[in-house]
This record gives structure tokens, C-alpha cells and sequence, in this order.
């Protein structure tokens, strides 16, 4: 497993995670996700090479339902939540600029 | 308030039939009680005084008219702020969703109001359920009725403490890695984790999709038995709950004899040195309690057991980084914080999450996209996800020894208040003995060593922890039971 992260790798981390850091938050997460990732290091020693990984909390398979006809009643509501709504439209800055 | 402090979910129903008060009275008690004492506790973060009283009204009608009413029909109970009831606020204690108003009721919701529940209002917790001692809420910290110095763990302390101050008789929280359980501990009460599909997490907002569950939170093991009984069950909004075959009466009415002949597990890599002598101490005397019901005791291994810190917070944040991509401060609320619309969407994301979202949820925000990027993923998010089948096969190999196992829920007692904010990993450390279970799915209860009337003036509370097989509810709330009658 790689080493701890550098403030290089942290901005890009939040750049794709879509958050603002300041500077006062960046140093402490470098100091954080240091330790926390060499914790983790303790992984490494354990053999998992014929261990199948749980993906998930279930072992339930192909859950499907019948393809019949619902009635939906809480679209509105939906709508009505929605911070800013024109028209029964939502209202959002350009995504296209 | 002294009324409040003996009833019971059980004794509140049994009252309520013979006429020994009302719906209401009790309901407005409750009221008068949080008023006085949720400015010192901060338990509850809204309350809902007029839907309450309406609701208790109606069950005050039913009863006057001779009508059947069920077991919760009037319960005056609490529900953590991440669980949505429709049209009351559900902020998750975030900022980012500091305005946001529920559109609909959860799964749960939809179950306790057809059992004619009162909902006094929502409760307080770490931000987005992260956190073992609230203290990661943006709207403050929940204190310790016991000691107002010290945390009422978390996340869900403000369900618990609301329990453990008699401002409810009963909540619902959410378990994820040891919400509910660690918090029980800290504050005396009864409190479990289901198994993992047992209960609806439709309209919960989502921290760990592969581990949240909604559990009850009571006085006693009957009285959650009672709440998880009624919250059970498939949802169709949520394909991961199961179509589990309970039975009703094993679990609202144990018998001593079956219970009696149920093997209890003891994990060595539970009972380690590094136990506060306080839990040690107690654990133990449950222990020779149980035993002396009559149970039969086992030395188990669980050798994985180490792991699941490292496993759980490869996993969760991962699970985090995705779910908390929809809060975007667009939908669901409107941000006091939020940016101009001419900088242009992207610019907004980024202001809008970068002061909606406290620390922790930053931190594991970033942890987790650094644990699912290329080049990483193999090395930490896949390894976890093969450890974890390790852990879980651990306990199926035990589980066919015994019946249920018991081990403390935490190494230590509530700690003070700011003693650990600073540093994530001895935080993350106080759910050591909670997570593993969860990571398997299987249920898990926290039941306090001593009931409320029992404990020394100023002595903490301390619970142990029953693990039992999936869809076994029955046997740790089973033991749990005859445990408090003793």
C-alpha cells in the first residue's frame, strides 16, 4: 500500500469530490488521513487470495418486482421541495456555459 | 416527571387501558419534561408538539370508544433526524440540510403510524450518523444524562439520551457501525442493531448503504422488542430488506426454558487488556448472572476480530464519498451558505459542500475517493471487501458452537466531552467491539449491566453486547430479558 498522501494528491481528491478546503482544513486532513492510512496498513499482512470480497450487507440475489402498472403520488412533492421551481419546472444555473 | 421516570412502553399501554391516564396527559408531560431539561441535554433538535398532540387525541378517542389499540398506540417516541417523517424537518444534523422538510415517511414511519405512535419530535446526531459521540452534529453536542460533562455517544445520542432522560419512552435510531449501541452503553439504555435487512432503510438518508439499519432504542428489552416488532418487515422501496419469517410471539414473549438452553459465547479477542477496569468489572458480573440462569458459557475465537476498525473505515467512507454526492445544495434545501448562480454550477458544488459539510464528513468524503480511485481500489476498497468475508466468516464458524455471544460493546465508559474531537482514529477506537458484527450483519443489542434506579449516585453506565445469528433477534432480546428480571 502507498504512503500517506500528499497535498498534491489531497487537492485533487477534493477537486473530484467537489469540496472547498482551506488551508487550515487541508493540513489537518493531511495530518488525519496519514495516520488513518497507516493504520490500514495492517491489511497488507493478512493472505486474501482465495477470499471471495462481500460486496454488500445482503446475500439476497435479482430482488425484481412485477413490470405492472404503479401510481406515483409524490412527485409534487418532490417539486414543491425543490428550492427554486418555475412552472412546476426546477430551477438550476446553466449547466452549458 | 416522576411518573415519566417509571413508565415503561409496557406499563404506559397497560396504563393507558386502565384508564390511569391519557394519551394526551402523557404526551404533554413529555412535552413540559423536554422543554426543562432539552436546553442542558440538546437531545431533540425540533419538536412536533401539535401532530403529537392530535395523534395522542385520536388514541384518547379509540380507547374512549372501546376500541382495540395496539402496544405503541400513544407512545410518546423519539426519531433521529436522519429518518424521515413527512412534512417535519430531517437535517441529519448538517448544514446542508438545515432547511430541508421530509416529502414522505420512511418505511419505519409508514409501520409505527399505522400502530398509532406519537412522534414527539427528532433527535439530534453526528452529522450524517458519523461519529461516536455527537459531537460531530453541527447544531452542538448531545451531553450525558448522567453527567453533563461527558457524551451521550454517538451517532444517535440524542435518541438515546432522550430515553435515558425520560423525555421518551422509546426512539428509533440508526446503527451503522455501533450508533445505537454505543451511545446505550454510555446512557444506560437498551438499544439494537438488526439484522442487516431486517428493517426498511427506505427514507433513511443513507451514510453506509451496506451496513445502516433502524433500530430501536427503550428502557427495557421488552419495550424494544415491542418497537422492532412493529418496524420490521420487506419494503419494496428497499430491495436489500428481506422477506424474514419472525415469530411474533418468541419475540414479545421469551421463554425461560428455551432461553435457558441457548450457549453464550465469550470472543478472547473481546477481553483484552486495554478494558477500562469499570466495564471489565461489570461485563463480568453479567456474566455470573447469566450464568446463574442457568445458561451454558463457551470460550470462543473471532481472529479477525482486529481488522474490523481498518475494514470499516475502508468501507464506509467509500459508501459515504458516493451517498453524500448528492448533496449539492441545490436539491433537498436552500443554503444560507450557498454560492451565486452566475459563478456557474460547478463553483457552486464547491461552495456549497465546502461550508455545508462539518469536518468528518469531509474526511471521509476524501478518504473514501481516495480509497475507490484507480490505482487504489485493488490495494484498499477490494482488500477491505475480502477482510470483511474473513470477519464474517469468523463469526458463522462460531455461531455453530453457539447460540449468541457476549462481549462489552465498548472498551470504555462515556468520555468527556472534547476529549477525543481532535483525534479521528481514538474516536474511531470506541466502536472497536460494535463493528464487527455489523460487518457480518448480524444482530447485535446493547443492554445496560444495571438498570437506571440501580446505579450509584455519579457511576456511568456500562452495557454488554449480545451478537446472535441472523434473523435470532429473538435470542439476545430473549436473554436480555430474563437478564433485567434477575
Amino acid at each position: 500500500m502507498a504512503s500517506a498522501i500528499n497535498k498534491h494528491e489531497l487537492e485533487h481528491l477534493a477537486k473530484l469530490a467537489r469540496v472547498d478546503l482551506d488551508p487550515k482544513e487541508e493540513e489537518k486532513l493531511l495530518k488525519d488521513l496519514g495516520s488513518i492510512l497507516e493504520h490500514f496498513n495492517e491489511l497488507k499482512a493478512l493472505d486474501t487470495g482465495s477470499v471471495e470480497p462481500m460486496t454488500g450487507g445482503t446475500e439476497l440475489k435479482n430482488i425484481f418486482r412485477e413490470d405492472t402498472e404503479r401510481e406515483n403520488t409524490n412527485q409534487g412533492a418532490g417539486v414543491e421541495a425543490f428550492p427554486e421551481k418555475e412552472k412546476g419546472y426546477l430551477k438550476v444555473p446553466p449547466v452549458f456555459e | 416527571m416522576e411518573l415519566l421516570r417509571d413508565l415503561t412502553i409496557k406499563k404506559f399501554h397497560s396504563g393507558l387501558l386502565d384508564k390511569k391516564f391519557s394519551a394526551l396527559e402523557i404526551t404533554q408531560a413529555s412535552f413540559e419534561h423536554i422543554k426543562r431539561e432539552n436546553p442542558e441535554i440538546n437531545a431533540f433538535l425540533s419538536i412536533a408538539e401539535e401532530s403529537a398532540v392530535r395523534q395522542a387525541e385520536k388514541v384518547d378517542i379509540a380507547i374512549a370508544k372501546d376500541e382495540e389499540v395496539g402496544p405503541l398506540a400513544g407512545a410518546p417516541l423519539a426519531v433521529k433526524d436522519c429518518i424521515l417523517i413527512k412534512d417535519l424537518p430531517a437535517t441529519a444534523a448538517s448544514k446542508i440540510l438545515e432547511n430541508y422538510v421530509a416529502s414522505y415517511d420512511a418505511g419505519v414511519i409508514e409501520k409505527l403510524k399505522a400502530e398509532n405512535a406519537v412522534f414527539l419530535g427528532k433527535t439530534n446526531l453526528d452529522e450524517f450518523a458519523m461519529g461516536s459521540s455527537t459531537e460531530n452534529s453541527a447544531f452542538g453536542v448531545v451531553k450525558n444524562p448522567h453527567d453533563p460533562t461527558r457524551v451521550a455517544g454517538g451517532s444517535s445520542g440524542g435518541s438515546v439520551a432522550a430515553v435515558a432522560a425520560h423525555m421518551a419512552l422509546g426512539a428509533l435510531g440508526t446503527d451503522t457501525g455501533g450508533s445505537i449501541r454505543l451511545p446505550s452503553s454510555f446512557c444506560g439504555t437498551v438499544g439494537m442493531s438488526p439484522t442487516y435487512g431486517a428493517v426498511s432503510r427506505s427514507g433513511i438518508i443513507a451514510m453506509a448503504s451496506s451496513l445502516d439499519q433502524v433500530g430501536p432504542i427503550a428502557k427495557t428489552c421488552e419495550d424494544a422488542a415491542i418497537i422492532f416488532n412493529a418496524i420490521r418487515g420487506r419494503d419494496p422501496l428497499d430491495a436489500t430488506s428481506a422477506p424474514a419469517n419472525y415469530n411474533e410471539k418468541e419475540l414479545l414473549e421469551p421463554e425461560l426454558a428455551k432461553v435457558k438452553g441457548l450457549t453464550v459465547g465469550l470472543p478472547e479477542e473481546y477481553f483484552i487488556e486495554g478494558l477500562e477496569p469499570e466495564v471489565r468489572h461489570e461485563i463480568d458480573a453479567a456474566i455470573e448472572k447469566i450464568q446463574g440462569l442457568g445458561l451454558k458459557f463457551k470460550k470462543i475465537s473471532l481472529p479477525h476480530t482486529k481488522y474490523a476498525l481498518s475494514v470499516y473505515y475502508i468501507i464506509v467512507p467509500a459508501e459515504v464519498s458516493s451517498n453524500l454526492a448528492r448533496f449539492d445544495g441545490i436539491r433537498y434545501a436552500r443554503n444560507a451558505s450557498r454560492g451565486a448562480a452566475a459563478e456557474g454550477l460547478t463553483e457552486m458544488y464547491f461552495k456549497n459542500r465546502g461550508a455545508g459539510f462539518g469536518a468528518e464528513s469531509k474526511r471521509r468524503i476524501i478518504l473514501g475517493t481516495f480509497v475507490l480511485s484507480s490505482g487504489y481500489y485493488d490495494a484498499y476498497y477490494e482488500k477491505a471487501q475480502k477482510v470483511r468475508t474473513l470477519i464474517k466468516q469468523d463469526f458463522d464458524e462460531a455461531f455453530k458452537e453457539v447460540d449468541v455471544i457476549l462481549a462489552p460493546v465498548a472498551p470504555m465508559r462515556a468520555f468527556k466531552i472534547g476529549e477525543r474531537v481532535d483525534d479521528p482514529l481514538s474516536m474511531y477506537l470506541a466502536d472497536i467491539f460494535a463493528i464487527p458484527a455489523k460487518l457480518g450483519g448480524f444482530p447485535a443489542i446493547s443492554i445496560p449491566t444495571k438498570s437506571a434506579q440501580a446505579l450509584a449516585p455519579r457511576e456511568l453506565p456500562v452495557g454488554f453486547q449480545l451478537i446472535g445469528k441472523k434473523w435470532r433477534e429473538a435470542d439476545i432480546l430473549g436473554v436480555g430479558n430474563y437478564y433485567e428480571k434477575i
